[in-house]
């Protein structure tokens, strides 16, 4: 019979052990234990990528966000103010596969969209965007401007979350289609493209998002994006007015189709 | 009486209004502009704004996220319009306070808010308390104080003897009226205490007092104070320890004595984690600090008491998360509102407008305005120069018709920036010209001229260089503002530098002024940018920039951080908020 080698450490090992007050081991061993399922859950949670299930509803300022945020919600008509705070509540999609995503409206004036768009960007799976199509023509190029800087966004461009242009405010009578507002919105997009890589560096050195939209010596579409873009027509008010729905059937069934 | 009243969230969602008797518009846009012109920009000190007819009143209850807002006449003054607002807030969070708690937005769209008939009856009873207070009459000569001092009495001598005269006077009057009778006889009492008090001491006689020795507070009174030669590393270590100590102070501030027992240990938990909400008191010594933060980082005095005074009004009442101190809270909020002043409230693509403006075959007027000796010229130079390297001919309109050697200066920028750009690779016209008329000659008129000369020759930019000029100067303030009146450039642009302190608040609010005032028209044209020079000058004391975007509500479109070409940037806001919270 061979002699362990590791005999005698085991024979001195197990003297030591009983020698010991049994409580500090069943300590010792708990410890242990706690160990190494702290180990486990980090493992677990630093490994698993941050589920994206939030739908941004972004635009100007007066474009109908938080109607529509009422209407996608509730159905109803209320009375809105300018928002200074998000607002956010579970959605659920018209589908089959009945899955909730997080409905998050964000205010819109120009001194409050980047933070908020900062807070909430890395959790989008949509992003709708909300362009006010009575007054369009006059603010074309600050919708330009919006979308460019949420397009050319590092983090956006890297999630590539799925974008619905939603042009409200139909049932005013000088509304622009969805078509005539896609074309403008790409020849703005190409000479802004121009402008702003020629705009200044930062006081502080840092410049710009410097992601190049669509390709390089071809004229700008909105299919040369890496995410998905779709360009719907919807009304918050409705057409009745306060009495009646709003007429969002179109972007409830592309929020169905996520 | 009222106009109007609305209650909605920050969110947006209006959960209730109520619209006066015989109003007819819509109250959605004055409440829009009380949203953008005090909340967003961060005046919230006064809670009241007037907005073309109307004034209105509105009251932040942070804990529920929820405003209040009420709009009556401006021509009428309603005394009981601040209490009401405050009685409706509390009426309605008892009323709704389980809707309210909940956190999401579903709670609020689902719920109705019946609140008409306990508003109508608080607008009642407010209205009723106000005709209740009728104007008080005035008192006869009899009853007022006046009559009650003998003329002895009211002469000054040395001693103790006025007291004794006016209390034996006052007993006298018995015969009075109303609740009076009572506040008087109480006083009389407290005087013939007084009085009893006093007569105990015996009046000493007055004694000659000789020459004293006059006493200073801060004086010392041996020169052995000032010797600090043992105590050389210790002082420093004092002020470390009395900042340590008050940062801490608001954390400590919810620990009670030891001897308090298990009461005292649980209230000092639940303040440390539970849900506390902020009140004003808590604040004060984090918004005092931060105040002299400001202060001590350039920002105006002013301006600074201004961002505390709306950052607490934010603030109030609102719950905080466990672990989080006052002093996290405060700060964050403060660098959330520093941020979103230095937003810019519209769209800032100066190129963009340049190619608007070369599609409409006119050229884009910019005119430069500040105060002496800011940079006017040079930072001219170099937007000239950005311009240039993006394909823009320019033209430079000398306007400077005062200082000696200011068209030459400009000659000078000229003939360098062409050679850097020749006219034979630009199509064989010099990229930049210059429109001078010599000196002494009327400003207006010759920037009148340029942008005309400029129309016909397809210039793409006219850069307008005008005389610095002191705010005070009134008649060339008046010639200034003649000039941008009648050549309504698309871009007014004020030139301040860096180093500026309180000095910008009063430069910029009189040069609006003075534009303002000596414009024709009903929508005179105002400083529209702003652009901030020397700002490599300053270490991380960006103060001015904050002032400036306050004062005026405009952008800052340039930062010019050098004397060369290259050295124009533009503005990251949370660079400079950062420098700026910087300890």
């Amino acid at each position: 019979m061979t002699k362990n080698p590791w005999e005698p450490y085991i024979e001195s090992l197990r003297q030591q052990l009983e020698e010991q007050d049994p409580v500090v081991l069943v300590g010792v061993i708990v410890a242990l234990a706690v160990v190494v399922i702290t180990c486990v859950f980090l493992k677990y949670f630093l490994t698993s990528k941050t589920v994206r299930s939030a739908v941004l509803l972004v635009g100007l300022c007066d474009s109908g966000k938080t109607l529509l945020f009422i209407r996608l919600l509730s159905g109803k008509f209320k009375r809105t103010q300018t928002s200074i705070t998000d607002s956010s509540a579970p959605y659920k999609a018209k589908n089959d596969r009945n899955c909730t995503w997080t409905l998050i409206d964000l205010p819109g004036h120009d001194s409050l969209r980047s933070q908020y768009l900062e807070k909430f960007k890395s959790a989008a799976k949509a992003i709708v965007f909300v362009v006010d199509s009575a007054i369009f023509q006059k603010e074309v190029r600050d919708v330009a401007e919006f979308l460019y800087m949420l397009l050319t966004d590092p983090v956006v461009y890297r999630i590539a979350p799925t974008l619905l242009v939603v042009c409200n405010k139909q049932d005013v009578a000088m509304a622009k289609s969805a078509k005539l507002i896609q074309q403008q919105l790409e020849k703005e997009l190409n000479t802004l493209r121009v402008t702003r890589s020629a705009a200044l560096s930062a006081q502080d050195g840092s410049v710009g998002g410097s992601v190049y939209l669509g390709k390089k010596g071809k004229d700008f579409e909105f299919s040369q994006l890496p995410m998905k873009v779709e360009f719907l027509e919807c009304s918050a008010r409705g057409s009745k007015g306060k009495d009646g729905d709003g007429d969002i059937e179109s972007l409830e069934k592309s929020l169905a189709k996520l | 009486m009222l106009d109007f009243f609305t209650i909605f969230s920050k969110g947006g969602i209006v959960l209730w209004c109520f619209q006066g008797a015989g109003v007819s518009e819509s109250f959605t846009g004055p409440v829009n502009a009380l949203i953008r012109s005090v909340i967003l920009q961060e005046r919230g000190g006064n809670n009241s704004f007037t907005h073309e007819a109307l004034s209105l009143k509105y009251k932040l209850d942070n804990e529920f996220e929820l405003i209040f807002v009420v709009g009556f006449q401006k021509i009428l003054t309603l005394t009981y319009v601040d209490k009401f607002i405050d009685d409706v807030q509390l009426h309605f969070r008892d009323r709704y306070k389980n809707e309210l708690e909940q956190k999401g937005a579903l709670k609020l769209l689902n719920n109705t808010f019946d609140f008409e008939d306990r508003f109508k009856k608080l607008l009642r009873e407010a209205e009723e308390t106000s005709k209740a207070r009728s104007p008080v009459p005035m008192r006869s000569f009899k009853e007022s104080e006046k009559s009650q001092k003998t003329v002895k009495s009211m002469i000054e001598t040395k001693g103790g003897d006025k007291s004794k005269e006016q209390g034996g006077k006052k007993n006298k009057n018995t015969k009075k009226e109303g609740k009076r009778r009572g506040c008087l006889y109480f006083n009389c009492i407290l005087f013939i205490m007084m009085i009893f008090t006093t007569r105990s001491k015996s009046p000493k006689p007055p004694k000659p007092k000789g020459k004293v020795n006059r006493v200073w507070d801060n004086g010392g009174s041996s020169t052995k104070n000032l010797d600090y030669s043992n105590k050389n590393g210790e002082t420093s270590l004092g002020e470390d320890q009395k900042n340590l100590e008050a940062q801490f102070d608001p954390v400590s501030s919810p620990w009670p004595e030891p001897s308090g027992g298990f009461g005292g240990m649980f209230g000092m938990l639940k303040g440390l984690v539970g849900s506390k909400s902020l009140s004003r008191e808590d604040m004060e010594p984090v918004l005092e600090k931060m105040r002299d933060h400001l202060i001590a980082k350039n920002v105006a005095a002013d301006i600074s008491s201004q961002l505390c005074e709306s950052v607490a009004k934010k603030l109030e009442g609102k719950v905080m998360g466990t672990f989080t101190t006052v002093a996290s809270t405060v700060k964050q909020a403060l660098q959330d509102s520093l941020v979103q002043i230095l937003q810019p409230k519209r769209r800032v693509d100066i190129l963009r407008d340049v190619m608007e403006a070369q599609s409409q075959r006119r050229p884009f007027v910019i005119t430069f305005c500040g105060v002496n000796g800011v940079g006017k010229s040079t930072n001219l130079a170099k937007i000239s120069y950005w311009l240039i390297e993006n394909g823009f001919s320019v033209l430079i309109a000398a306007c400077d018709t005062f200082r000696a050697g200011a068209v030459e200066q400009l000659r000078t920028h000229q003939r360098r920036l062409n050679s850097l750009h020749p006219p034979e690779k630009h199509g064989g016209r010099p990229v930049v010209q210059l429109y001078e008329k010599g000196y002494g000659k009327d400003a207006a008129g010759i920037a009148m001229e340029a942008i005309a000369y400029a129309r016909n020759q397809a210039f793409d930019v006219v850069l307008v260089d005008t005389a610095g000029r002191m705010q005070d100067n009134a008649p060339l303030m008046t010639a200034l503002a003649k000039l941008i009146a009648v050549n309504m450039p698309d871009l007014v642009l004020f030139v301040g530098e860096a180093l500026v302190g309180n000095e910008a608040v009063d430069q910029l609010v009189k040069f609006n002024q003075a534009l303002a005032d000596h414009s024709m028209s009903d929508k005179p044209r105002l400083i529209d940018g702003i652009v901030l020079t020397k700002f490599d000058t300053i270490d991380d004391k960006v103060g001015a920039a904050i002032s400036m975007t306050y004062i005026t509500g405009q952008p800052i479109v340039f930062v010019g951080t050098g004397q060369t070409y290259n050295d124009l940037r533009s503005l990251n806001a949370r660079a400079v908020v950062g420098a700026l919270m910087k300890a």
